[in-house]
């Protein structure tokens, strides 16, 4: 192939790249709201630990994965920040079934349980920070909602 | 303030979460290592493109090598690391978190696989084999430099569910 042919076909290659960069990068953290799903318990995540009062932050890591320590850092401080909320983290490594039951296709994926155990939203990749504050302050029932009518 | 996450407070909750890992590793060292690798594998792409097969499989075996060095001693100890730890790291502020280095390691062992391909076809003859393996590897390593994608994360969370890793319950609990 002649060499600007060639240099060109490399250049092309690097604007694929970082087109596919930027579609992933842009669906990273965002919030899809889960309509009308079954309410779940401690046991479908395989959690031994109760759900929160007002809301659960369920967090499906792997071994392998580097943005999950820290997802779990960051959910963890907001759970202990708000009294009744609970956090999960739920490791897919040994549990391919839950990964299929709950069609998790990267890790972390959060998912918020209301108060009943409800998935609200659900998050792929890692979220930020507001954006989880935002979403329980929302959760139906929550005192935030209440104080806001 | 402390680099380390401390959790005491906070076991992790699920059943089988994870066990407290000891991240040792600055994430970032892993990005300068595959800003390097994708630019000498952009390189293999032009060789092979421009018809250099022989330059353009050379490149890539040393490429190869190097993610073979890289799965097997560990993400942290990888030559690109190194020159990172060197001249890279002295001149940049402490990082915000410290990584796990199996991640990283596993997208090395994910290059060594791809770039092992296209070796083994290169050398039977199949010389166009080269520049599509570097290719598929350099959109990889070009991903994790530029916008710190994790393949090998995501690759493994697809092996664990289609059941080739990571089968059965969880043996520690």
């Amino acid at each position: 192939m002649d060499p600007i042919l060639a240099l060109g076909s490399v250049l092309a290659l690097v604007a694929a790249a970082t087109g596919l960069g930027l579609a992933w990068r842009a669906r990273q953290g965002r919030f899809t709201e889960v309509a009308e799903a079954p309410a779940l318990t401690p046991a479908d995540v395989a959690s031994t630990a109760q759900f929160g009062a007002e809301a659960t932050l369920v967090q499906f890591s792997t071994e392998h994965c580097s943005r999950c320590p820290g997802t779990h850092r960051m959910l963890a401080g907001v759970a202990r920040s708000r009294p009744g909320v609970v956090h999960v983290e739920v490791d897919l490594t040994h549990r391919a079934d839950l990964a299929r039951r709950f069609q998790v296709l990267q890790t972390p994926t959060t998912l918020i349980l209301d108060r009943t155990g409800r998935v609200q939203a659900r998050v792929g990749g890692a979220p930020h920070k507001a954006g989880i504050i935002a979403h329980l302050d929302d959760l139906p029932g929550s005192r935030h909602a209440t104080l806001a009518r | 303030m402390p680099l380390l996450p401390a959790e005491p407070g906070t076991p992790a909750a699920g059943a089988g979460a994870p066990r407290p890992r000891r991240p040792d590793l600055d994430p970032r060292g892993p990005r300068f290592g595959a800003g390097i690798t994708a630019v000498l594998l952009l390189v293999v792409v032009f060789l092979s493109l421009t018809g250099a097969s022989a330059a353009a499989l050379s490149l890539l075996v040393v490429l190869a090598a190097l993610f073979a060095w890289g799965a097997i001693a560990g993400a942290g100890r990888h030559p690109w690391g190194l020159l990172f730890k060197r001249f890279v790291r002295p001149r940049l502020a402490p990082p915000g978190e410290l990584e796990n280095p199996a991640p990283p390691t596993f997208a090395q062992g994910v290059g060594l696989l791809v770039t092992l391909v296209g070796v083994v076809l290169g050398l039977v003859g199949l010389a166009p084999a080269v520049g599509i393996a570097a290719a598929a590897a350099f959109v990889a390593a070009f991903l994790n430099a530029v916008f710190d994608y994790c393949l090998g994360c995501q690759l493994y969370l697809l092996l664990v569910r289609s059941g080739l890793l990571g089968r059965g319950p969880a043996s520690a609990g």
